[in-house]
């Protein structure tokens, strides 16, 4: 491998690292930890090699068959249901974007003391601009590496000086304390839906398609999937272990999205609060037009539209059109005042509704040799995805009841 | 017809991607008119593209294709090759497939940089 491919590797990793963390991790991470404590690691190891699993099977199906997901939707589950998975996964997203656009004007509010509601239409312009502006891989770049920020609570983690011991203590499922069984399991439910997101697959393979990837990019598609998305799974570790160390003690219940940033102004002052902030910043801010693009890339895959960012917009016009309408949609969400947080539980919740339908039609394909020839699943990839299959179908089903009984977690 | 064959055009062509002869997306293969059934040798006459060649797709679709306009008919000579997508021999605009989007670049071409 030449120095440049490196460089492109690490470049990669880097940004698939800023770009892990969203808005439904930074809410489910550090009210777990609240709650929780240490406890609930377990379950962001287990939703963190679920990514994995899914998104290196779209991303081989991307480069061997060019296909992306709901391409595949279409063609395993057919019209009626690929639709009904469409309509799912497209009200999933907008609320998705919405939160996220909320926590930009949140973060924009914190940085610069203006009004929340002024800021919503600022955050939503800015967005639009860069997204219309910026070629797509400078869009996952800029909001990326910028993402790289949340490293602080990383750092904040190690120095907030833990108990190492209950830390690996958690990384062990096993019972809880501290809270109600139905309380913790809504928490696995939902750390674990903020994890698997069906946006970052839409994404990622319509990514893979835009960027051209052939056989070649089989093993940058493999490290960018198990070290990208594992070395981001780390900062859903941090989030959730400087939550425990300085909320849970203190009885906090981090109902408003600025509250993770303290624990890094706590461990390092100004400094600290700064570098959350953008990070967090530019971590929502790159998911709100990633789950956008998820949208219109879904519809544009559903028809058979000409789609992606590197058609002229007027040539794909539809599609264009539908990215624009997405984001003015998720405007009309936010402006109505309604609070991100509570947005992104929901949003959370009803993705794991959706993700059977996503992640099957993957798995099928993935194991297809018309698609796939001779790169299709191999064992480990099988037993992982067949085994994560089931584990999606009882959470799928398991979801929405536990919010219910536990009023979104309050117990 | 014999049942593989059913299952070959189920999974094998029916919902895949229409690409033309530039490699342009350009609809799906939402319903297929296959004479002959009753014969020995049926095959396949037209794809059917778009608007109500939804409506034998189920309730949603019957919904779908009654809001939306006429097919485009595309004649299966038209076809080159199947693959993961079926590959057109001509350009979309030469088959009447490239209307949605013609229909909105007008607007989008407003927006500087378009």
């Amino acid at each position: 491998m030449s120095l440049k491919n490196v460089l492109a590797v690490a470049l990669g990793i880097l940004s698939a690292i800023g770009g892990f963390v969203d808005i439904g991790d930074l809410v489910f991470n550090t009210q777990a930890g609240a709650t929780f404590g240490f406890q609930l690691l377990w379950v962001v190891v287990i939703g963190v090699v679920g990514i994995i699993v899914y998104s290196e099977m779209c991303g081989r199906v991307a480069a061997v068959a060019k296909r992306p997901v709901f391409d595949l939707v279409r063609e395993r589950t057919g019209f009626g249901a690929g639709l009904a998975t469409l309509v799912a996964s497209q009200v999933v997203n907008l609320m998705t974007c919405a939160a996220e656009i909320g926590g930009v004007a949140i973060c924009l509010q914190l940085l610069s003391g203006l009004p929340y509601r002024v800021l919503i239409p600022l955050a939503v312009a800015g967005l639009a601009v860069a997204s219309w502006v910026l070629p797509f891989e400078w869009i996952e770049r800029v909001f990326g590496y910028l993402g790289l920020c949340l490293l602080v609570f990383a750092v904040a983690a190690i120095k907030l000086h833990p108990d190492w011991g209950k830390v690996a203590h958690g990384f062990v499922p096993g019972s809880h304390s501290g809270g109600s069984l139905l309380v913790y399991l809504y928490f696995v439910v939902g750390l674990l839906g903020a994890a698997m997101t069906p946006y970052e697959v839409y994404f990622y393979s319509s990514g893979a398609v835009e960027d051209g990837w052939g056989p070649k990019e089989l093993n940058l598609n493999k490290v960018t999937a198990t070290i990208g998305y594992g070395l981001g799974g780390f900062l859903s570790f941090s989030l959730m272990i400087v939550a425990a160390v300085l909320f849970l003690p203190q009885g906090i219940d981090p109902q408003f999205l600025g509250t993770p940033a303290l624990t890094a102004e706590h461990a390092f002052g100004k400094v600290g609060l700064l570098l959350a902030l953008v990070g967090i910043l530019f971590a929502v801010g790159g998911a709100a037009i990633e789950t956008c693009f998820s949208g219109a890339y879904n519809t544009a895959q559903f028809f058979g539209w000409r789609w992606g960012k590197r058609e002229r917009p007027a040539a794909a016009s539809r599609f264009t059109l539908a990215w624009l309408v997405i984001f003015a949609l998720a405007f009309l969400v936010v402006i109505t005042g309604y609070d991100p947080v509570k947005l992104t539980e929901y949003s959370v919740i009803f993705s794991v509704v959706a993700l059977p339908l996503t992640y099957l039609p993957i798995l099928l394909i993935a194991n297809d040799h018309t698609y796939m020839g001779s790169k299709t699943n191999g064992k480990l990839a099988n037993v992982f995805g067949v085994v994560y299959f089931v584990v999606i179908i009882a959470i799928a089903i398991a979801a929405i009841p536990l919010m219910l009984v536990t009023h979104g977690g309050q117990g | 017809m014999s049942t593989p064959a059913e299952v070959d055009i189920a999974l094998g062509i029916l919902d895949h991607q229409l690409v033309d002869a530039d490699g342009i997306n350009c609809g799906k293969v939402d319903d297929l008119e296959v004479a002959g059934l009753d014969t020995d040798s049926p095959e396949i006459v037209e794809i059917l593209v778009g608007g109500n060649a939804w409506r034998s797709r189920g309730l949603l679709g019957r919904i779908a294709g009654r809001l939306a306009g006429n097919a485009v008919h595309v004649p299966w000579s038209e076809v080159d090759s199947v693959s993961s997508v079926v590959k057109l021999k001509r350009p979309a605009s030469e088959l009447r497939l490239d209307e949605g989007d013609r229909r909105w670049s007008a607007l989008v071409g407003k927006v500087p940089g378009a």
